[in-house]
């Protein structure tokens, strides 16, 4: 009995009309901006066509934010995605206690970042963290390394961002190798298969489709992430060498109050994420099911 | 089947104790740094558990900061956001279920594609918009902000939990006389409810560890919400560690208790989506 008309519409208007005034139209609303000369704070505003985006073209710490957040993003998407599967695939396998590893194992995705922010800057202190104490007392660094000055404060945002963000690979990845028929193990089995080519011809060809989805939203997400980068950033001095492009977007809007140069920023952040996902979904697509 | 010898059983088990070691030792370390006094947190070498444990930290944070103020509104905000978003949910997706009408797929794919919306994207304009109708700095533009973003993924997920009642139980139901509310009230409503917790859970969580509207939406210091309260602690000029690490202890435990109540409600939910982040 799906019942045809209006009734159904009428019980999704209320929804529809909330995600259409705060999220679409702000998008739309963006867009405008972008093409304005406007203060942040005050209503005065001039149409400037392109000229934003033109000075954008020629902005030496745009291009910098991008090169930032390229190295940001791929370097996280893939050190999450290789331990997530590996997680994924260890407790997969049976053992004593397996659930509650599994619950602990989720949390660094639930808390808030700002909590994962402020335990890693303790973790990682100069004077009196663990991770220093760690790599003295082994014998691995002479001297306490400075985690927040300019030469390791982009591999402790990466640390930081891969504890947080992993879980969600593993646990999307979990929740598909347990709907694996045993049945392709065992026939693998029978083949001759050992555990090496088992994962490679059974295992992966099965995971293809949720690594697909995987790979597209954690690249949209980490893309786009500002939170964890932007309190990496407070206090330390190192900040510009972790500037991604959503901190650049930020730092144009509420510090230079340039509303229609962050606006641009932001806007030019998402058609490169849109072509990106086109050109994956067209390179990719074909070889799954979806 | 575990015919594993010996050595694959330590195999087995060190990568375990590695990956525990990885993911839950961090937060284990705020735990016991927040119960230290100063004199054991400031010492070389660092020593794992405290000799005198202590809530001194805890009392520092109640009496010299505005934390409990933070707590309240956050409590406030994350419930507000998960009655609207369900409010709001709960009937979009059994009208998107239930009902054929025009149009009716591409606003599935519409809302779908709104969740490809970053926060840093509508931040801005949503900040403009807030204050051209007045709600900048109050708590109705943070509410507002976190049932938009949880919307999308709340109507997928509810969706395929209306799509997995059988439509027989709600027309049995109707013929034994119950109106279609009624129906809808006492058999479904009922059936859908893992659904219906797994979204309030993901909207309350997602509304709790926000940073970027608070931040940006919020300007008088007795609004503000945990995250953002404990990020200024943070900068504030000497940083109080046994606080701050106790700070991110209460924080946490609601999200504890709420989430080792409702895990496997999650896993279900996971394939449809999850929560963003």
């Amino acid at each position: 009995m799906q019942t045809r008309g209006l009734p159904g519409l009428l019980l999704v208007l209320p929804a529809l009309l909330l995600l259409a005034t705060l999220t679409i139209y702000p998008v739309g609303y963006g867009f405008w901006l972008s093409l304005h000369a406007k203060h942040s704070l005050f209503p005065q505003q001039a149409f400037v066509g392109l000229d934003n985006y033109i000075y954008l073209w020629h902005d030496p710490e745009f291009w910098e934010s991008l090169r930032i957040g390229l190295i940001y993003s791929v370097s996280t998407i893939f050190l999450q995605l290789v331990l997530g599967v590996a997680a994924a695939l260890l407790l997969h396998q049976s053992f004593f206690g397996r659930n509650i590893v599994r619950g602990l194992v989720l949390f660094p995705y639930m808390i808030p970042t700002v909590v994962a922010v402020i335990l890693w800057k303790w973790m990682l202190n100069n004077q009196f963290g663990l991770i220093n104490f760690g790599l003295v007392s082994l014998g691995i660094s002479s001297e306490p390394i400075n985690w927040f000055g300019r030469s390791y404060i982009m591999a402790s945002l990466i640390l930081v961002s891969v504890w947080q963000f992993f879980p969600f690979v593993l646990l999307a990845v979990l929740a598909r190798l347990q709907t694996i028929p045993t049945e392709l193990y065992d026939a693998a089995r029978v083949d001759g298969a050992g555990p090496v080519a088992r994962f490679v011809f059974v295992t992966l060809p099965q995971l293809a489709s949720v690594l697909f989805i995987t790979i597209l939203l954690r690249s949209i997400w980490m893309f786009t992430k500002f939170d964890t980068v932007w309190l990496m950033t407070q206090g330390g001095g190192a900040e510009r060498y972790i500037r991604t492009m959503p901190v650049y977007a930020y730092l144009r809007t509420f510090n230079y109050y340039e509303a229609g140069m962050g606006a641009a920023v932001a806007i030019v952040m998402f058609l490169m994420l849109v072509a990106a996902a086109a050109t994956y979904f067209f390179l990719f697509r074909g070889e799954d099911q979806l | 089947m575990t015919g594993r010898s010996g050595l694959q059983w330590l195999l087995l088990g060190l990568a375990v104790a590695l990956l525990l070691a990885f993911a839950a030792f961090p937060l284990l370390w705020m735990g016991l740094t927040a119960l230290k006094p100063s004199t054991e947190i400031f010492t070389w070498p660092p020593r794992l558990l405290p000799e005198a444990p202590t809530l001194s930290n805890i009392e520092r944070l109640f009496a010299q900061t505005h934390f409990v103020t933070y707590f309240k509104n956050s409590v406030i905000v994350s419930s507000a956001a998960v009655i609207l978003t369900l409010l709001l949910a709960v009937p979009g997706a059994y009208g998107l279920t239930r009902y054929r009408f025009f149009g009716r797929e591409t606003i599935a794919a519409t809302v779908l594609f709104t969740y490809m919306f970053a926060p840093i994207m509508i931040i801005i304009p949503f900040y403009i918009v807030m204050r051209t109708f007045g709600l900048a700095n109050t708590h109705i533009a943070l509410v507002l902000a976190y049932c938009a973003f949880s919307l999308p993924f709340a109507l997928w997920m509810l969706r395929t939990f209306f799509q997995s009642i059988p439509i027989d139980l709600e027309e049995a139901a109707m013929t034994d006389g119950a109106s279609r509310f009624r129906a809808v009230i006492h058999v479904v409503i009922p059936m859908a409810l893992p659904g219906i917790i797994a979204t309030a859970i993901l909207t309350f969580i997602l509304a709790w560890n926000d940073y970027i509207f608070a931040r940006i939406l919020i300007s008088s210091d007795n609004l503000k919400t945990l995250p953002v309260g404990i990020a200024d602690l943070y900068n504030a000029s000497v940083i109080d560690w046994g606080m701050i690490m106790a700070s991110g202890l209460l924080v946490i435990i609601p999200v504890i208790i709420v989430f080792s109540y409702v895990q496997k409600f999650l896993v279900a939910g996971w394939g449809s989506g999850g929560v963003k982040g």
